[in-house]
């Protein structure tokens, strides 16, 4: 069955941007988007063991008279299907229930705070919590479209970078572009990684999809950033691990998300990989 | 730090994977403790603000006193906490029903506040759905603290309820009925303990605190053969006055909501009508408490038509109170109410029938309430033990029962759901474990898809389509396009049934001549109702399911059926 991407559609040039991006990964891994109008800034995201508020920025209920047939023109545009979300659950009169069973999410790096505010290095609340409670990967759109034609998977070693990796080869099966793996070796050398892909019995895959894996030994984790392809989805795990893990995002995310201006596929802790 | 990690899981060791009862009492316990102290803590904040605004009732312009409050909280609520509105238990019964209790952390103090700001400057509202709900969110917010799993979380919420319900009245048995009876809607073994002890854990808090007090204790009443049967017509009142409420509140909501001004003014426009009606009767503002206390005491001076203008001037501030966008509950205005029912119920038999020896007014005062509680909620039990508790004995238990029962029944026939419920069953929401909607509710047509269809071309001839025939089980084929994959249409066995035996045709027929291809489909996203509705209308017993113009699979009822049976078993496993 055809995986799935929710979009929340802006009727707004930046919100025509974000759903181009949204097109384009649907076209490049099969997707079929859900297209969600909002009718209110508020929707409730029942996730399996937290509930989120989102509270949308206004312009979201921009000129509702068009959105539809902007929404509908540029899916036609990429050939695809427009499918939109209608909700039929409301907790209360105004705060219709969205569900969380798609296989994908696409957002703007916020969605509850005037896009005014929207630039490198800033996440906004809201999209940090649906990354901490959602099984399914958040497409984290650069500002203007921009098509992809590699996938980089940030891999530090963790059970949450293990996640990111498995996603990264289904995206790179899906999608027929190469995939590059980027480490920054942290008291640890090349084996010790080596050693987690064999035990997580990653090898095979590593061999078919990765065109180069780039250890950095060496140099400040940002400056070594530079080598990330400019025309490549990144994807990387978010919130570390241990007891703090749903608190803080990680300090290797929050460098990565402040400095490169890539599409960001960002996978949380309650992510359920496919490989 | 793996240790502290563990922590955080309690669910996952050994001991309470076993049996998760005795996890369930402790944190059970904990989730009444907080929740009776959340209760307590709107309690005070109630008793400052009136106490304080009572030395300016008697201004002239005391009458906008209700307005202030209540455009305060509605701002509080919508600008300050972003929440959408509501009474608060049905929120929380809609959560427990559909998802697992889950509610948000913000709601375990801001219907505190709110509520607090309407009924502090005079709305007539009641504080216990602001606390079921606070309540019911810390104990949801606990669980999800701990990772619970659902059927956990539940539980607590129900505790979260119970012992909300428990420390405001002082009633522990009162507050587990009330959670089984109305939050919860089923008793089971592993849900009634932890919420009785979470109803005594938040009883206790109460009592260290403001001391073991019972709001009417030490009343005799002597009952004869003549108030029993007074009691059943007294029935009948409290269950006209709960069905008058339950529509009062519906068409104001109605009737507000058409209003196009903000929500702060709406609701202000709500409270300046109570505060006007306030001026002439004044019992008709806050909660309303003080009045109920000297009815039951048998204090309340005014006469018959004055207690009779009472029930309908609450009904209406409840309902301008509630429906123009203040904050609170019903629970409180159906005991004023009930008890001016009461009330004049008793007064107007002793007027006819003056030669009887009926008992005192306060017992018809407290039987009204009980009557105006079980009708409105449709929860007799609820009427019954509260009452029991608040009056500190069983000496009215018979007539008791006989008001509740009645009253429920009747109110039954007219609304055949509680004001709670109604909006819920009128959009189909209540989705009780077991029930039809609910097992229906949790599958997925992605769950049911019958993947094991051949997918043919649509230039393919008769004559190859018979060789695929034969290898097949099934009896639809999909026609895809060759190039793009789209879905055209479909084959059904009947459709090649006239050629079949035709060997002529078998060369001269392709698939597309044949093909169906108007075929009624759904989408994944459809749910399971409406397909089924689809396949009722349509008598179909299966259909093809397309998305993005692909086939992705055959949904059909038998599959369904077998599916549901497997549901149910999981969902009603633990009872």
């Amino acid at each position: 069955m055809e995986p799935q991407i929710f979009h929340i559609f802006r009727n707004t040039p930046l919100g025509r941007e974000t759903l181009l991006q949204s097109v384009y990964f649907s076209q490049k891994i099969k997707a079929s988007p859900l297209v969600y109008i909002p009718k209110f800034t508020k929707f409730l995201m029942y996730f399996d063991n937290d509930v989120v508020q989102i509270d949308l920025d206004e312009s979201y209920l921009s000129s509702p008279a068009t959105a539809e047939e902007h929404a509908v023109e540029l899916l036609k545009q990429g050939e695809i299907e427009p499918v939109f979300f209608d909700p039929k659950n409301f907790t209360a009169s105004t705060l219709p229930d969205v569900p969380t069973d798609f296989d994908f999410m696409c957002c703007p790096r916020s969605i509850s705070d005037l896009s005014s505010k929207i630039g490198l290095g800033y996440i906004g609340p809201r999209v940090r919590r649906i990354v901490r409670s959602a099984h399914f990967p958040v497409l984290i759109t650069s500002s203007v479209f921009k098509p992809w034609h590699s996938i980089g998977v940030f891999f530090g070693g963790s059970s949450n970078a293990v996640n990111a990796l498995k996603l990264g080869f289904r995206m790179s099966r899906e999608s027929g572009f190469p995939l590059d793996v980027f480490t920054q070796a942290e008291r640890r050398k090349k084996e010790a990684y080596e050693e987690i892909i064999k035990k997580e019995g990653l090898e095979d895959d590593m061999k078919k999809y990765v065109r180069k894996w780039y250890i950095f030994d060496t140099g400040k984790f940002d400056e070594n950033l530079y080598n990330v392809p400019h025309n490549a989805l990144v994807i990387m795990g978010a919130f570390g691990h241990g007891l703090v893990k749903d608190i803080f995002f990680g300090s290797k995310m929050e460098k990565i998300q402040s400095v490169v201006p890539n599409n960001m596929l960002i996978v949380g802790p309650k992510y359920r990989a496919l490989s | 730090m793996s240790k502290l990690i563990r922590w955080r899981y309690p669910a996952r060791w050994t001991f309470f994977r076993m049996d998760d009862r005795l996890l369930l009492m402790i944190i059970g316990a904990i989730v009444g403790v907080c929740s009776g102290l959340a209760a307590l803590a709107l309690y005070w904040s109630l008793e400052t603000l009136l106490e304080f605004f009572h030395h300016y009732r008697h201004y002239w312009w005391a009458f906008v006193l209700p307005a202030v409050g209540a455009a305060l909280s509605s701002l509080f609520l919508n600008k300050i906490m972003n929440e959408g509105a509501g009474h608060g238990v049905p929120e929380v019964i809609y959560s427990v029903s559909r998802y697992g209790g889950l509610l948000r952390a913000r709601s375990s103090f801001s219907r505190l506040i709110s509520s607090c700001l309407t009924i502090g400057f005079g709305g007539s509202a009641g504080p216990e759905a602001p606390v079921v709900m606070s309540g019911s969110a810390i104990g949801s917010n606990i669980a999800r603290f701990f990772s619970l799993n659902d059927r956990q979380r539940i539980t607590l919420v129900g505790c979260g309820a119970a012992g909300a319900i428990s420390s405001i009245f002082n009633a522990p048995i009162a507050g587990l009925v009330f959670t089984v009876e109305v939050i919860l809607g089923e008793w089971t073994a592993l849900n009634i303990v932890p919420v009785a002890i979470a109803s005594v854990a938040g009883c206790e808090v109460s009592q260290l605190i403001r001391g073991n007090h019972v709001a009417f204790a030490h009343q005799q009443f002597d009952i004869g053969i003549m108030d029993i049967f007074a009691c059943i017509a007294l029935a009948g009142f409290t269950a006209a006055a709960s069905i008058l409420l339950t529509r009062a509140l519906r068409s104001m909501h109605t009737v507000s909501s058409k209003v196009k001004i903000p929500l702060w003014a709406r609701a202000a426009v709500g409270g300046c009508a109570v505060g006007a009606i306030g001026i002439f009767l004044p019992d008709s503002m806050g909660e309303g408490y003080h009045a109920i206390q000297s009815m039951v005491e048998n204090g309340y001076t005014p006469g018959l038509k004055i207690a009779a203008f009472y029930v309908l001037a609450k009904i209406l501030t409840t309902s301008l109170t509630l429906g123009w966008g203040g904050s609170g509950g019903v629970f409180a205005p159906c005991l004023v109410i009930g008890s001016f029912t009461g009330l004049a119920f008793h007064r107007a038999i002793s007027f006819i029938w003056p030669g009887v020896a009926w008992v005192n007014e306060g017992c018809f005062a407290l039987l009204g309430m009980a009557g105006l509680i079980s009708g409105i909620l449709q929860a007799p039990l609820t009427g019954i033990f509260l009452i029991v508790e608040i009056s500190g004995g069983y000496a009215v238990i018979l007539p008791l029962i006989l008001v509740s029962a009645v009253s429920t029944t009747l109110c039954h026939y007219v609304e055949p759901a509680s004001f709670y419920l109604k909006d819920l069953v009128e959009k189909g929401q209540l989705l009780r474990p077991g029930t039809d909607a609910r097992v229906l509710s949790d599958l997925k047509i992605n769950e049911l898809l019958e993947t094991d269809c051949i997918a043919v071309r649509p230039d393919m001839l008769l004559r190859d389509f018979i060789e695929i025939l034969t290898r097949s089980s099934r009896n639809y084929f999909p026609v895809e396009d060759e190039k793009t994959g789209r879905f055209l249409g479909m084959i059904h066995l009947n459709d090649i049934r006239p050629y079949l035996f035709n060997q002529g045709m078998h060369d001269a027929v392709f698939l597309e001549q044949i093909m169906d291809t108007r075929i009624k489909r759904v989408h994944p996203n459809y749910n399971l109702n409406d397909v089924l509705q689809i396949m009722d209308t349509d008598g179909l017993f299966s259909m093809p399911v397309v998305s993005n113009k692909r086939f992705l699979g055959m949904i059909s009822k038998a599959t369904l059926l077998d599916q549901y049976r497997r549901e149910l078993m999981v969902q009603t496993s633990h009872q």
